[in-house]
């Protein structure tokens, strides 16, 4: 192997000229590198705590004449009153495309468009954002826009008309995607059908909703006394502040502060809950109790599962479902820490119908092998390299490191923890093989996983005669078939 | 007149030109490669990456989606990455052709008895000849020799140990492009891993991976809503050009592409005056380019140049329709014959594109809110190296048909031919085009795909060029290429409507109802799916049924339906 090495590389050497190619090494190990020190940015050094209420955190960036504003306000689905699902989000929607006193909603989007400006606005299952990227030198008149579109929207009738009819009917399309089922099946079965986050809009929750519930909503929850701010760019720092302080200053309406988020989650029972439909590539999750990101494990969660499956291809589950056995072109886990609740331990992959059964026994196998066997040394190492020198992606931009202060600032992150970011490479580096199976065993239990498939149910069953596995066998608890949902109602279909 | 452009584009321009630059230092390495740098420290990483000149269009039938398996197999190492014995690898992977062709003998018999309509299923393990069967299981012992010998994704675990990240590759009609993020030290080691990939790669676990490309199939194309008519509409449109085979390759081929294949391929295509490497990130020039020459320089130049493709699509002679039913809703899909890369009327129809594009561009208005035919609406320009196709479609509004929406854009196409565009709409089109000229740059590695794709499809500069080319764009313009490119013979039109009776949408109770009946069926339907008690359903049921015969004639239907959901509930709830 050594003479092979030196006969191809003497032949490149002739051909190239080059004599350095002599001193190539046959293995990047034997490579040295610089040394590269990284430090990261500091929240205090940003953060303002404005007169007019928030927080903001104020990153100038003179690179690029443009400027990055970013709203985020204390509120979300759970909000939504039980027979008008759809308010926080039609609410959102609305807010920057539906018009303000002064400006129709389609004089508003023509002066957005000529100024070349991306204003947004949405909110989501717990939290909501406005935000306006626009150039530096329409700045004063994109403030006053936005003054205008969080003091005064004008939720326009036809607007609310229109994103009703665009909600009904992609609302029609709920059973057309394999991928849209799984996902929403897996929600159900992670937290239960009676969780907020679970209730889907419906043509009659929609249909309910009127103009005056926008604004009525709008009232309650958007004021500066719910905001955290990000803000990136072509600015100079002190002018940028009291900017700010116009912008949030002297709000007309004194607005609610939200109630606690709701955390009533319950996961359904041990066993295979299989939908099916007529596609000839299976969508398998399997799901685990999961934790909060707050858990003082959760950098040894995430090294254990950066190892088992979250890692791409040096992933175990990779590595066999993919690599060795051609199963399935994407394969892995996630064990993503809640801010609010715990989120689930998931594990997933798409493979044709025939080979579901085997690639799930597989994903099983692996979740079994990293409680009852210690990880190797290396497989330790490259999880934690990866996540430590990678480390510096977070910060790459100017618009980054604000956005990503001020989610903390909002989730109280940065209240509990200032120092998260400095101490987030010690902790990583801390984690040994001992603590990576110590959580795998208390967390990854595959015998009670909730497994869910959903694709063609008898190819399904009928499986692999190469590599037979039955359905029955993968979980102790029962196979319970799962209907479609009705589209426009969520009621189970026959 | 053309002076007079100019000077009314500096007064309107929001930027001056020289701002918009991306400064990307070129060099040639003596063997033929193309390096393009540029120097950023805003964070201490690299973007870096090489795109090769070869896509689906290079490829011959029988043997499609060669460049995309490809790309998949550059990721399996090379003689010293990805096994523990490099010699016995080799003789594996030798041995594995060997049968490999042996078995490829025995499915041309399979497919003889196929179109003899002896069998049906060529895949079907029932269906395999014994002698197969055979060869499968010689085959399989071979894997697993091989297997015990291999370092899993060394090629990968090398990477992501030296903290790099995004590791990713992709194949189109015109270009293979692969990309990574490095640290900003580990420059060497990108050097290195690349160059050791193109100098000697090793196409390991070659059988394994065309099974992950047929489950990329059916994950992109196969199971969802409409990637199988998408693929087939495409094959309509294109008549001769290479354009028409799905860039994953028609099925029967894949299965077709031998190592053998491979090989040739590689040596064809991959050869270093077709591949330009890009690095943008934390370095310096000068000592990039000596790193990467020393690293590089090792490949030996191509001996012939790859050739080009020649195939030049027909003018169309016919307007073009497809029908499918899909499981989706109803909607319009149409492709005109554009231009190719860098086209000078590739400008105008790029124009044309935000024209009709975003919630305040044409379509929108005119379709969704005007007409109210659409609910949603798109337009894109697709300039690719050897050929263009502008593609415009929209979702029709309940009640209203595809053709209904197809009518309106026409409608639209028109107006762009017979009236110039107002100063001001143009004007904010290009504003949107000036500003993009600054977002462009908000990282390395948008910055380096840019770049990269530009470069794939024929020419780097454009990143630089596309600005200015864009501003120059008048009315006059913009009318001249709706007149010349939008016409019936040249386009191809696709209706989708739903597949009837797929995973139930519309309960078929309410079809004799009024669109305002409807929703009152439904909300009940909801409400009584959260009922328990039988006892109140009960009592509600025999009150409609006392009240119905007074019922005004045009709700009799309606309290009808409201009866059996209330009568199917009961029996629902009662079930043992």
């Amino acid at each position: 192997m050594r003479s092979l090495f030196i006969t191809i590389t003497a032949a490149a050497l002739l051909v190239s000229g080059s004599l350095s190619a002599a001193e190539i090494p046959d293995r990047p190990e034997k490579l040295t590198f610089p040394p590269l020190t990284y430090e990261p940015p500091r929240p205090v050094d940003f953060r303002v705590p404005l007169k007019s209420g928030p927080v903001a955190y104020v990153v100038p960036d003179r690179t690029l004449p443009l400027v990055t504003i970013s709203i985020l306000i204390r509120c979300g689905n759970y909000l939504d009153p039980a027979d008008k699902t759809g308010l926080a989000e039609f609410t959102g929607y609305l807010l920057a495309r539906g018009g303000t006193t002064s400006r129709t909603a389609e004089e508003l989007e023509e002066r957005l468009a000529f100024l070349a400006a991306n204003l947004v606005s949405s909110i989501g299952d717990d939290s909501g954002s406005v935000s306006l990227n626009l150039l530096s030198k329409d700045l004063p008149e994109g403030l006053k826009i936005l003054r205008e579109v969080l003091t005064e929207p004008r939720f326009q009738q036809n607007k609310l008309d229109l994103f009703r009819q665009q909600s009904i009917q992609g609302m029609k399309q709920r059973n057309d995607d394999s991928t849209a089922i799984e996902a929403r099946e897996r929600e159900f079965l992670a937290y239960g059908t009676n969780f907020w986050a679970c209730r889907y809009t419906t043509e009659a929750s929609v249909t309910a909703i009127t103009a005056g519930d926008l604004h009525a909503f709008h009232h309650r929850w958007i004021h500066p006394g719910s905001f955290v701010v990000a803000v990136s760019g072509d600015f100079e720092r002190t002018a940028m502040i009291a900017q700010l302080e116009d912008l949030f200053g002297n709000w007309p309406f004194p607005g609610e502060k939200p109630p606690a988020i709701p955390t009533n989650i319950v996961m359904a029972p041990p066993g295979i809950y299989i939908v099916n439909k007529d596609v000839n590539q299976g969508r398998v999750g399997v799901l685990l109790p999961g934790v909060l990101r707050s858990n003082p494990d959760f950098p040894a969660i995430e090294v254990m599962n950066d190892i088992l499956g979250g890692g791409g291809f040096t992933s175990r589950i990779m590595n066999r479902v993919r690599s060795d056995e051609g199963l399935a072109y994407g394969a892995g886990s996630r064990f993503p820490g809640g801010v609010y609740y715990p989120r689930p331990f998931q594990a997933g992959f798409a493979s044709k119908s025939r080979t579901v059964t085997y690639a799930t026994q597989i994903v099983l196998e692996e979740m079994g092998r990293i409680t009852a066997t210690p990880v190797s040394d290396e497989e330790l190492t490259t999880a934690k390299r990866s996540s430590i020198d990678t480390f510096p992606e977070n910060f790459n931009t100017k618009a980054k490191v604000a956005s990503l202060f001020a989610r903390d600032e909002f989730t109280g992150r940065f209240a509990e923890d200032p120092n998260y970011w400095q101490q987030w490479r010690p902790k990583i580096e801390a984690v040994s093989v001992a603590d990576v199976q110590r959580v795998a065993k208390e967390h990854l239990h595959p015998d009670r996983a909730v497994i869910l498939m959903v694709g063609q149910r008898a190819e399904i069953e009928q499986g692999d005669p190469t590599h037979p596995v039955s359905l029955g066998k993968l979980s102790s608890g029962p196979v319970v078939p799962l209907p479609l949902r009705d589209p426009l109602t969520m009621a189970p279909l026959p | 007149m053309n002076s007079l452009r100019l000077v009314a584009g500096a007064l309107l321009a929001l930027v001056p030109a020289s701002a918009q630059q991306i400064p990307v230092v070129e060099k040639h390495l003596p063997n033929g490669f193309k390096l393009l740098m540029v120097e950023r420290h805003e964070e201490p990483r690299i973007a870096g990456g090489w795109v090769v000149k070869v896509g689906s269009a290079n490829e011959q039938l029988g043997t499609t989606g060669i460049a995309h398996l490809f790309e998949h197999m550059m990721f399996k190492g090379t003689p010293t990455l990805g096994t523990r014995d490099a010699k016995r690898d080799l003789e594996l992977i030798a041995e594995q052709e060997r049968v490999r062709d042996l078995m490829r003998q025995e499915e041309a018999s399979l497919r003889l008895a196929y179109r003899h309509g002896e069998i049906s299923d060529l895949t079907s393990p029932g269906n395999l000849t014994p002698r197969y069967r055979e060869l499968e299981t010689e085959f399989r012992k071979l894997i697993d020799e091989q297997r015990a010998l291999l370092v899993k994704n060394e090629f990968d675990r090398v990477y992501t140990t030296a903290g790099a990240s995004g590791m990713n590759a992709f194949t189109s009609e015109d270009m293979t492009g692969y990309f990574i993020n490095v640290p900003a030290n580990k420059l060497e080691l990108w050097c290195w891993m690349e160059s050791e990939r193109l100098l000697r790669p090793v196409f390991r676990e070659f059988y394994a991976e065309r099974d992950v490309v047929y489950e990329e199939r059916r994950m992109r194309v196969e199971s969802t809503p409409i990637g199988k008519f998408a693929e087939e509409f495409n094959a309509v449109f294109w008549d001769a050009h290479p354009y028409m085979w799905p860039v994953l390759g028609w099925p029967s081929d894949i299965p077709n592409i031998s190592k053998k294949d491979a090989d040739a391929f590689y040596a064809l295509y991959y050869q270093p005056q077709n591949i330009t490497i890009v690095l943008v990130g934390d370095f310096k020039p000068d000592d990039a380019e000596a790193m990467v020459q020393r690293y590089f320089g090792r490949i030996p130049a191509g001996t012939r140049p790859p050739p080009e493709v020649t195939t030049r699509e027909p003018e169309q002679a016919a307007e073009k329709r497809m029908y499918a039913e899909a499981e989706t809703n109803p909607q319009v899909d149409i492709l005109w014959k554009t231009v190719a890369f860098q086209h000078r009327d590739s400008y105008p129809l790029d124009v044309l594109q935000l024209l009709l594009s975003g919630r305040t561009g044409r379509l929108y208005k005119g379709l969704v809110l005007g007409k109210e035919v659409a609910t949603e609406t798109y337009a894109q320009q697709d300039s690719r190296k050897w050929a263009g196709l502008f593609n415009i479609g929209g979702e029709a509004k309940d009640g209203k048909t595809p053709e209904d929406v197809e009518q309106g854009i026409y409608a639209e196409l028109e107006r762009l031919k017979n009236e110039l565009v107002p100063a001001e709409e143009l004007q904010k089109v290009k504003n949107q085009f000036a500003a993009f000229e600054y977002r462009k740059l908000s990282a390395n590695f948008p910055i380096f795909m840019q770049i990269l794709q530009n470069e794939g499809s024929g020419d780097w500069r454009e990143v630089n060029e596309a600005g200015a080319k864009l501003a120059a764009v008048t009315a006059e313009d913009v009318q001249r290429v709706a007149r010349r490119y939008f016409t019936p013979e040249a386009r191809a039109v696709a209706i989708y409507t739903r597949k009837p009776g797929a995973a139930a949408s519309e309960d078929p109770d309410l079809a004799g109802l009024s669109a305002e009946q409807r929703p009152v069926v439904r909300r009940i339907v909801e409400s009584l799916a959260g009922e328990k008690d039988v006892a109140r359903l009960k009592q509600a049921l025999s009150q409609m049924e006392a009240q119905s015969a007074n019922a005004d004639p045009k709700r009799q239907q309606l309290q009808k339906i409201i009866q059996k959901k209330v009568a199917a509930r009961i029996a629902e709830l009662e079930k043992p």
